[in-house]
């Protein structure tokens, strides 16, 4: 329905049409559209120019895109159509940027993504300001998800250093909501600005947690009110933790809290359900579970936490 | 040193100042017919067609032994002029207003170097705002009137007829005066071959070129811009375009 592409195209560039700094108005267009697995960027400009530039300089069409998702250079496919030439391939995290080298006059860079429509206009073989393409909620789900399995082995180890002090499920309930609530709030908190904490404070605090309950799996024999609110406190932290993720990804940030954090919950109730399938089938003698198994898995949690510690001090 | 300036040529990196020409759709006409003629920005003789856009427009004319008219063609279209050419030779001009371009310190300092400006201004340190003036002439058909000036700020105005002289001689004028030391070359555009020379007190230069071949003449000068005009300098392009 409604007005037909070229007439839309033409509109947006005559809405456009600023006086932008540059070389004068070219023919050529750019146009770029982002899926969620792909790429494909549409080079339509004069391709008598194009061959002959091509033809007095090394390489190919290939070397002449300079396609970047953050730092990182893409190599495309490359196919030759009637009237444009494409480039194409697999979406890469990290911000997109695009350099065209054959190309010498100012021309429009629109990309597509997700619904949302940008036009950049880049000056000859100017490099394109930073596209940040909105994520998925399932993007940010997946995301929160592998934060904790199998990326997360200091947020595993302080789940499992929470869950290994007892199997009773109104304790280990107790501990995981604590927990949740706690991480969600610093989360939201640092993501709009209210809080700011430097990593090189948070990650070494983190790891002393993960030493702290750990140590308290030595000590304490149940889960008492004072052992939620200690889980509680690190939960604030580990929040702090994740945040750093979520704003180096930018975005969309109430679609983004609410789908990674679900993907953080799901994450850690993998843990401990896989944790829970471990334990509990051979390990209801109390006696014999703590020493052969809190006593030495607690150890080595803490010997982990502390190493860990000691590591992100001195870096 | 021909082979010596075809290989400079050849590895140059990504272009940094680009070159305004016209490209007629033919340079020998037949009488009374129409041509077209293309507006191009590039490098080497190399260019991206630029549609026509009146807001940039100062003049577009052409003339001939008998008249100057404008050049008619289509807003925003490819090619940006259609002309209507008589007996002899027909001087197609386009005369730009300014445009302004962000100049960071090492597209300037390789600016500087490449048009052979270095005399005439010193490397900046911060980036800066240049406005851009084209001034750029064809000549198509045969006969006299090749010499026809415009009063551009900048002409290269040839002194023989470069279509058929052995020699290319050209005097370059910046505001009427003999620009004397400006570097001025000539691209061919088969394959980017490229002859340069400076000009002498009485702002003239001669090149010898090859018999044939369509070639492009070119110079670029440098001034302080006004003051509070929005820019620190302002680059004046003058090209003339011909075929031997």
């Amino acid at each position: 329905m409604g007005v037909p592409v070229g007439i839309r195209h033409l509109l947006a560039l005559i809405l456009l049409a600023t006086p932008a700094l540059g070389h004068e108005l070219g023919t050529t267009r750019v146009h770029a559209v982002l899926t969620d697995e792909t790429y494909t960027i549409d080079v339509l400009a004069d391709r008598e120019t194009l061959q002959r530039r091509l033809a007095r300089r090394p390489g190919t069409f290939r070397d002449v895109a300079d396609i970047r998702f953050g730092e990182r250079r893409v190599i495309p496919e490359v196919a030759l159509l009637a009237d444009r030439v494409r480039y194409s391939g697999p979406l890469q995290p990290g911000a997109f940027t695009w350099r065209f080298e054959l190309v010498s006059t100012r021309y429009p860079l629109t990309i597509d993504a997700r619904g949302e429509r940008v036009t950049q206009w880049i000056d000859g073989d100017a490099r394109s300001a930073p596209f940040t393409r909105r994520m998925s909620f399932r993007e940010y789900l997946v995301l929160g998800f592998t934060h904790i399995l199998p990326l997360g082995a200091d947020h595993i180890l302080f789940v499992l250093g929470m869950f290994l002090l007892t199997r009773r499920t109104r304790d280990v309930l107790a501990q995981v909501t604590a927990f949740t609530v706690a991480h969600s709030i610093t989360l939201a908190l640092s993501i709009y600005g209210v809080v700011s904490v430097p990593a090189s404070i948070v990650e070494p605090l983190i790891a002393l947690s993960i030493v702290f309950i750990a140590v308290e799996n030595l000590i304490v024999r149940e889960v008492r009110p004072r052992r939620v609110l200690l889980v509680f406190a690190f939960g604030l932290l580990h929040g702090l933790g994740f945040a750093g993720v979520l704003r180096e990804l930018g975005g969309d940030f109430i679609r983004a809290l609410v789908a990674f954090n679900l993907g953080v919950e799901l994450g850690q109730l993998a843990v401990i359900a896989l944790a829970w399938l471990l334990l509990t089938s051979w390990s209801r003698h109390h006696t014999w579970y703590r020493q052969r198994v809190l006593v030495p898995a607690s150890l080595t949690i803490a010997a982990a936490g502390l190493f860990w510690m000691l590591e992100r001090v001195q870096s | 040193m021909t082979r010596l300036l075809v290989l400079i040529a050849l590895v140059a990196p990504a272009a940094l100042a680009h070159d305004f020409w016209i490209e007629p759709s033919t340079f020998q006409p037949a009488a009374a017919t129409t041509i077209t003629a293309s507006l191009r920005v590039g490098e080497d003789f190399l260019g991206d067609p630029v549609p026509r856009n009146s807001a940039l427009i100062d003049a577009f004319v052409v003339r001939d032994i008998a008249s100057e008219r404008p050049v008619p063609g289509v807003e925003n279209r490819h090619p940006a002029g259609i002309v209507r050419v008589g007996n002899g030779t027909s001087v197609i001009h386009y005369r730009g207003k300014g445009s302004l371009l962000e100049q960071t310190p090492e597209k300037f300092a390789a600016f500087l170097f490449e048009e052979g400006l270095e005399h005439v201004a010193r490397a900046s340190r911060r980036p800066h705002r240049e406005r851009f003036y084209r001034y750029a002439k064809t000549i198509v058909g045969r006969g006299p009137g090749f010499d026809t000036q415009f009063g551009d700020r900048l002409e290269l105005v040839p002194l023989l007829d470069p279509r058929v002289s052995d020699r290319v001689c050209f005097r370059l004028l910046f505001e009427g005066r003999p620009l004397a030391n400006a570097l001025v070359a000539a691209i061919a555009r088969d394959d980017g071959r490229r002859f340069a020379a400076r000009t002498d007190r009485d702002g003239k230069v001669a090149i010898t070129l090859p018999p044939d071949g369509v070639w492009l003449v070119k110079s670029t000068h440098l001034v302080a811009a006004p003051p509070s005009s929005g820019a620190e300098w302002e680059s004046l392009w003058a090209s003339v375009t011909f075929s031997r």
